[in-house]
């Protein structure tokens, strides 16, 4: 009898039977620490330089500026989620052994937030640490007000950005469609409605977009971004109606086509 | 015991099933034929849930296939060869699918060894050949010990081995009291299978019929004469009624009269003859005739 603790189950071996999990995963996380390290060093080199010396919120988002663009590689981990059974043909058999459907989409969204959850706190604490330690004396530390905090946000917001690639995976099902649909929601949109809309408008706009909103949850004061942010509790909210509304969409247009 | 009952599914403008109804009875193998795009993959693939019907129902075992709470052990189907992701092992794939439904590791196992692929189990299934990927499509279809098995063209691509194993194997499953259909494109391939036969052309039925039926509807054969006296000779036969056709000037080809009494109606008349050959048409004839028919109906 098909329940739900054994559609995981199944979707649980999906995932970790793939050699290109691993090496996605582990490949962007090595980068990102790698990276954070490289840009702590070059702050540090520039303040050596006589810059003046980063505040807490610029020594967190060097940190975790890297983390800006390894959302797309979750978002895109995502995506392939659904896409990769499409491509293969795996989805007809999937469906076949559970022809309610829903619950696949639902497995693959509870399986991927759990590998990559602790992915990212792993990624989040060693970028942090290891940019910390190249800045010396002008990085943050762990007890510094707000950094705990960001440091939660890091972690979520890219679990939160591949269940959204999950949901446009779900919904667009061919890879290269999903893929463009996905980097357009997240980095061409973003920048052509600031300048699209007018001022007020904007402000008000801005702060529910995705990426902003995602890069508001790990930083501190601001951020130092060109428009309003909300704070990082509101920010997970809106990113979590994102994930609802995409996977909701994405789930009822599965239930509604031929597979 | 597959029911259908007045089955459509339209695709845009084009009706790719039209008001389709059989059943599949378990014990004995059925053989559903049809032209390549008459709609057997169409049809096998609303059975399992995965299209949505325009119109009609289908249900297995009483009931429309996502019904059932565990549809694994209800249908085994083999839809189009590859439905494997190529980064996985055999074996993990179907692990996945068993697990939705608790099946144990010990059944993927157990189906493994049915279908002869133990030794690769363990190898990632995008190097395996055409033949091995059909044969992992119907350990899958086997996993759950299903009730009744669907099977789509499942010897296209394979060697002479290859299709000897899936014949026996599906007089196997029926013999084990399953419901058992399997499409074909091959009347040669259903002759040599299936005791019963759903033949299809353009989404319609055209004959739900044993393969023992159909071949007694054929044995009346038809025979072959040549003659320069065409016309008083096809006047004669058609006096004794028998039907007949001309396909070329001086050949006649004629049914309801035997070899024999063709020969003595000749002689009878003075009729000189070139050739007399008794033609048997073979059921791939006879298939052919019937989805033939049904093209040149639309």
């Amino acid at each position: 009898m098909i329940t739900f603790p054994r559609v995981v189950r199944a979707e649980w071996t999906k995932l970790v039977s793939l050699r290109s999990t691993w090496i996605t995963l582990g490949t962007a996380s090595v980068l990102a620490v790698g990276l954070a390290g490289a840009i702590g060093y070059g702050v540090h080199r520039s303040v050596e330089g006589g810059d003046p010396p980063p505040g807490l919120p610029e020594a967190v988002s060097a940190a975790f500026l890297p983390i800006d663009f390894f959302v797309l590689v979750f978002g895109v981990f995502g995506v392939l989620q659904m896409t990769g059974e499409y491509g293969s043909g795996l989805i007809r058999a999937t469906l076949t052994a559970v022809p309610r459907r829903w619950p696949v989409t639902a497995a693959k969204a509870v399986v991927q937030a759990a590998v990559t959850l602790p992915v990212m706190a792993v990624t989040v604490l060693g970028s942090f640490l290891v940019c910390q330690a190249f800045l010396r004396d002008e990085g943050a530390s762990l007890g510094d007000p707000g950094v705990p905090g960001a440091i939660v946000g890091a972690t979520i917001s890219p679990v939160l950005v591949g269940l959204i690639g999950l949901g446009v995976g779900t919904a667009v099902r061919h890879t290269a469609g999903a893929i463009t649909t996905l980097v357009a929601a997240l980095f061409v949109i973003p920048v052509l409605l600031g300048p699209a809309l007018p001022g007020e408008m904007e402000r008000n706009v801005m702060k529910y977009v995705p990426t902003v909103a995602g890069q508001a949850m790990y930083s501190v004061g601001g951020g130092g971004q060109p428009f309003d942010t909300l704070s990082p509790g509101a920010s997970a909210a809106v990113m979590v109606a994102w994930v609802a509304l995409l996977l909701a969409g994405g789930v009822s247009l599965l239930l509604r086509r031929d597979a | 015991m597959i029911e259908v009952r007045a089955l459509s599914k339209r695709f845009g403008d084009k009706l790719a099933v039209d008001q389709l109804s059989f059943t599949v009875r378990p014990g004995q193998v059925t053989g559903f034929l049809g032209p390549n795009g008459a709609g057997k993959s169409t049809t096998m693939r609303m059975i399992v849930g995965l299209d949505r019907p325009s119109g009609g129902t289908a249900t297995v075992g009483g009931r429309a296939y996502r019904e059932h709470a565990a549809p694994l052990r209800q249908v085994g189907a083999l839809l189009e060869a590859k439905s494997v992701h190529k980064g996985r092992t055999a074996r993990s794939h179907l692990l996945a699918l068993g697990q939705t439904h608790g099946i144990p590791a010990s059944r993927v196992d157990e189906v493994l060894a049915a279908v002869g692929l133990e030794a690769v189990a363990r190898r990632r299934a995008g190097g395996f050949s055409l033949g091995m990927g059909q044969r992992l499509g119907i350990a899958a279809a086997l996993l759950g010990d299903p009730a009744a098995v669907i099977l789509d063209e499942p010897v296209n691509g394979l060697d002479p081995d290859g299709v000897l194993w899936i014949r026996n194997l599906l007089k196997a499953l029926a013999a084990e009291g399953r419901t058992v259909l399997v499409s074909s494109h091959l009347m040669s391939e259903m002759a040599v299978t299936a005791e019963h036969l759903v033949i299809i052309g353009k989404g319609r039925l055209l004959a739900d019929t044993t393969v023992d039926d159909l071949i007694a509807r054929v044995a009346v054969g038809t025979v072959l004469v040549r003659t320069p006296e065409a016309t008083s000779l096809r006047d004669a036969l058609a006096a004794g009624g028998a039907t007949v056709t001309s396909a070329e000037p001086g050949l006649l080809s004629v049914r309801g009269a035997s070899a024999a009494r063709i020969g003595d109606l000749a002689s009878r008349h003075g009729i000189a003859l070139h050739e007399l050959t008794p033609r048997r048409a073979s059921l791939e004839e006879a298939y052919m005739d019937l989805t033939r028919e049904a093209v040149e109906y639309k």
